[in-house]
């Protein structure tokens, strides 16, 4: 549904208005189109994202990077890194990472296997977030990135209920829905996102799922994977390869 | 005849209500974003605006323009995956400033450790210490001793990138690869089905026969000899005995406790023990060789 | 305890949305028992047809209050009404609540004219406000007031499904989340909607006997034995159909059952199994049974219809908690559960709580100064209800 044939006797109608309602004025700011980082043609990239759960050394550096890159308040997490611990009988014991500082301590106890698993933003192409936004906010790009428009979000949390894998979050101080981006000012101009920057290990992967020339492609056609939570139908798009049957 | 119903009294009441519905809906018109439906469902000004904002770690490549030596450095060594902004943090501000206020300088074990630390859950094939251990096997008497007295953060392990011939080495593991935790009975046999276990002295009996009878007998062979899977570095000796290898062991120092191993002066050792101009350049495996092992196919001599 | 998700450490729809729907619950209730009387001509129930039509308006007044306190951005609220995202269960709220008073507004116009039109024939700030409410317009006569009875009947009548629908579609939210666990199911609109009906004409009861207790009025017994047994019926199905939801779901035990037993055996075990079921739902049950099959004396069966009703309020109440706290507690990890107090003087704690509840009674007395909302109410020197 596009307003664009009817921009022109609107913005006339518009300053006819402004004179008496000034409130009108504020929220009618006509606004540009989306084209503005010269050169990024949104189409042309479909992008997605890939963890390797088996070089993952919980080192925490993406959830720093994150947070700097972000401004990410503290107590909320645009993304963060689970560790698994398996005892003989079977048991399983989960924690997640600490913001600062050394990310895990050493917990006592005997340990058959133990792993990390970093988790973040599905970026899911039937998200549930974006089909249950009230209000429009939550939306999709073309270039398969899921975003919160900000500045019309009323703040009504259904979005963070309706995420299986409970990336969103209210921000604290800005009373809004919020995730991960993909750092999407970063990969319109062609950078890493942040976290997958400062990975020491490699065990996080960005690419375009467009390109098959891509290292995310070629590794998505070499490696198995798995995704979170299938069953729940909201085909995501962040890839784990070698996840362990335990993570949900 | 029946009563006829008036409706007359509502029709100031249903008026009202048309007026206002009327307004509402212009009132709605009016006040939905213009760029709202551009793209889907959303207001297009949003797109725009996620895109804008400046990023705030550069990159390597931002660091190499005023730091270029350092970079060179670390991108030789073992440290090489890991971006300067991972402990320095975002790095544009500082690009931006050029003052040293603007970027962090981390210091302490915790630094090194959050990556270091042995943890259950890391790979095994991850290089992690227990600090504690470690300090008592290089002999580092004070707790408060920073990593960096002897690992140089932007080289903490000289590795010489240029490959020789690939050669494959038995896939070796240690048992802490799949048992983090637990150490195995050698007496114990190797249950059916299990992941094959190699010992160095399965192949290499000789060595190790003999490296048992020698002073670094307590060493681990993985300590000097690069053991990683599947790698072309695979059996090669850190730093290729580079003597700066061997003075992370064994240099003197007054942070060093009683238990440490022998330590020398560097490179006032060198100057001692040099009889001519070719001692310049000898390395310490050259004349301290029966301190370590035989290596048969060399003369089977020390 | 266990390991929840980092971000769900802290549960973000607190006791103002476990209050949104049982305001709601309340107005549709309320509607419903005044349209039985309005379109379906249950005459034993003309002496609370009037005082249950106020009641849902005034609740309705106030439903939205609860969630402009919880939104994030309230000063955006409007935007559910200028970008609904339809897609949405939660999108339809504006128009559907613009829509409900609407025409909860205009049958209370109608229903209430002649009484509008005798105050207004007074003098004072009272009678001005009754002519603003008429429009200034005072004529009444035999064909009007005809008019006004088929509007009436009208509005009643589309006024139930609406009712339904601005109650119902708060279950399909929950009902339709898959990613919850313990919200996810069908039966969840049809739950909201019966023990709304429920929360509703518990409130007439026990507000129509407080009120006349007050006020030394005497209630009208055949209107009492009515509702009291109304609400015995909607109480068996609403129960049933909370019964049958978490039986089903301890019988398929699919992955989630594992730790949905572990919330109803330990985090919820006092609020849902014991309170909710064994005392708040069990004895009005009996109560109220005792009351509708054996014939006791008026002052026995009041006596056990209004104790019932009270204890029905709290049961609704406490449902809704037990699905919107509940269902919080429980990590999407399936391995541990979070925890809620919602604090006392917060912004959206318990006093605030309160305070919202009880407004909306004080709101329905002015009402009832300018019009009286208990026609023949006669005083009685037995004033023991």
């Amino acid at each position: 549904m596009t307003r664009s044939r009817r921009e022109m006797p609107r913005r006339e109608l518009l300053r006819l208005l402004a004179g008496g309602s000034g409130l009108l004025l504020v929220s009618c700011v006509p606004e540009a189109g989306a084209d503005s980082r010269k050169g990024y043609d949104w189409s042309r990239h479909y992008w997605g994202y890939a963890v390797d759960t088996t070089r993952c050394i919980g080192c925490g550096a993406c959830m720093r990077a994150c947070r700097a890159e972000n401004s990410v308040p503290h107590g909320v997490y645009r993304t963060w890194i689970e560790r698994y611990r398996v005892d003989a009988r079977g048991k399983v014991a989960v924690d997640a990472a600490r913001p600062d500082g050394p990310s895990f301590g050493v917990v006592p106890g005997e340990v058959v296997k133990a792993f990390f698993v970093p988790k973040l933003c599905n970026h899911c192409e039937r998200s549930v977030c974006t089909q249950v936004c009230p209000v429009g906010a939550s939306y999709a790009t073309k270039d398969g990135v899921v975003l919160v428009d900000e500045e019309r979000c009323i703040g009504c949390g259904y979005c963070v209920q309706a995420c299986p894998y409970g990336s969103r979050f209210i921000h604290p101080t800005l009373h809004v829905a919020s995730k991960c981006t993909l750092c999407y000012h970063r990969i319109t101009p062609g950078l890493q996102p942040a976290c997958v920057l400062a990975c020491p290990v490699e065990a996080r992967l960005f690419g375009d799922l467009k390109d098959p020339k891509s290292r995310l492609t070629t590794i998505l056609r070499q490696r198995r994977y798995r995704l979170l939570r299938p069953e729940m139908g909201t085909h995501p798009k962040c890839y784990y390869i070698g996840l362990d049957a335990e993570v949900v | 005849m029946p009563l006829k119903a008036s409706y007359r009294h509502t029709y100031r009441l249903f008026i009202i209500i048309g007026v206002l519905a009327g307004a509402g809906l212009l009132a709605r018109y009016l006040l939905v974003p213009s760029s709202f439906g551009q793209y889907g469902a959303y207001r297009g000004g949003a797109v725009e605006a996620a895109r804008r904002g400046e990023p705030l770690h550069l990159g390597q490549q931002g660091c190499t323009e005023c730091h270029e030596e350092k970079v060179k450095l670390h991108a030789k060594d073992a440290h090489h995956r890991v971006q300067c902004e991972v402990c320095h943090g975002p790095g544009r501000r500082h690009a931006a400033e050029g003052t040293a206020a603007s970027i962090d300088k981390p210091r302490g074990k915790q630094v090194c450790l959050t990556c270091h630390q042995l943890l259950s859950a890391r790979p095994g094939a991850f290089p992690q210490i227990e600090w504690r251990e470690h300090f008592r096997f290089v002999g580092v008497k004070s707790d408060n001793t920073p990593c960096t007295r002897c690992h140089e953060p932007h080289e903490p392990l000289y590795m010489d990138r240029d490959v020789r011939t690939a050669r494959l080495h038995p896939l070796v593991q240690r048992c802490r690869d799949c048992h983090a935790g637990r150490t195995r009975d050698p007496s114990t046999p190797q249950p059916a089905g299990h992941p094959a276990i190699f010992e160095c002295s399965y192949c290499h009996s000789k060595i190790t026969k003999d490296f048992a009878k020698r002073p670094h007998h307590k060493v681990r062979c993985s300590t000097c000899h690069l053991f990683f899977k599947e790698s072309e570095f695979a059996g090669r000796i850190i730093r290729d005995a580079d003597p700066r290898f061997c003075l992370l062991c064994h240099r003197a120092g007054d942070f060093r406790s009683d238990k440490a191993p022998p330590g020398i002066e560097w490179p006032a050792h060198r100057q001692e023990v040099a009889e001519g101009p070719e001692d310049a350049k000898k390395r310490c495996i050259d004349c301290h060789r029966d301190r370590i092992h035989i290596v048969p196919g060399k003369g089977d001599r020390p | 305890m266990g390991f929840v998700f980092p971000n769900e450490v802290h549960v973000t729809w607190t006791v103002m949305i476990v209050l949104y729907p049982y305001i709601t619950g309340l107005v549709a209730g309320a509607f419903i028992v005044s349209s039985l009387y309005h379109v379906f001509g249950r005459d034993d129930l003309k002496a609370v047809a009037r005082f249950s039509l106020a009641s849902a308006f005034v609740f309705l007044l106030f439903a939205p209050l609860p969630l402009l306190v919880h939104l994030g951005q309230a000063k955006r609220a409007f935007n559910i009404m200028i970008t609904p995202n339809f897609s949405s269960a939660m999108a339809g709220f504006g128009y559907i609540y613009l829509a409900y008073m609407v025409v909860v507004v205009l049958e209370i116009w109608f229903v209430m004219r002649p009484q509008f039109i005798e105050r207004a024939r007074g003098r004072g700030a009272v009678a001005l406000l009754c002519r603003a409410i008429l429009l200034f317009n005072l004529h009444s006569d035999e064909q009007s007031r005809l008019a006004d009875r088929r509007i009436v009947r009208l509005l009643a009548g589309l006024g139930i499904p609406m009712a339904c629908l601005l109650h119902g579609y708060v279950g399909f939210l929950f009902g339709a989340l898959k990613a919850n666990p313990w919200w996810s199911t069908p039966l969840m609109f049809v739950i909201f909607i019966f023990s709304a009906i429920v929360s509703g004409i518990a409130v007439l009861i026990f507000h129509y006997f407080v009120v006349s207790w007050i006020n030394g009025w005497q209630v009208d017994q055949r209107c009492v034995r009515a509702m009291g047994k109304y609400l015995w019926g909607f109480m068996i199905v609403a129960v049933a159909l909370e019964l049958l939801e978490v039986m089903s779901i301890a019988y398929k035990q699919t992955e989630e059952w594992e730790v949905l037993s572990d919330l109803i055996e330990h985090q919820l075990f006092v609020s849902y199994v014991v309170v909710q079921f064994l005392i708040l739902s069990l004895v009005p049950f009996l109560l109220l049974g005792i009351a509708a099959l054996f014939r006791l004396r008026d002052r026995l069966s009041n006596a056990l219809t209004w104790i019932a009703a009270t204890m029905l309020l709290g049961q609704v109440l406490l449902m809704r908690w037990n699905v919107v706290i509940g269902g919080q507690l429980v990590s999407k990890s399936m391995r541990g559960f979070t925890s809620y107090f919602p604090g006392l003087w917060e912004k959206e704690g318990l006093v605030t709580a309160a305070v919202i509840f009880t407004l909306p009674f004080g709101i329905l007395y002015l009402f009832h100064r300018v019009v009286p909302l208990f026609p023949g109410a006669a005083r009685t020197d037995q004033t023991r209800v």
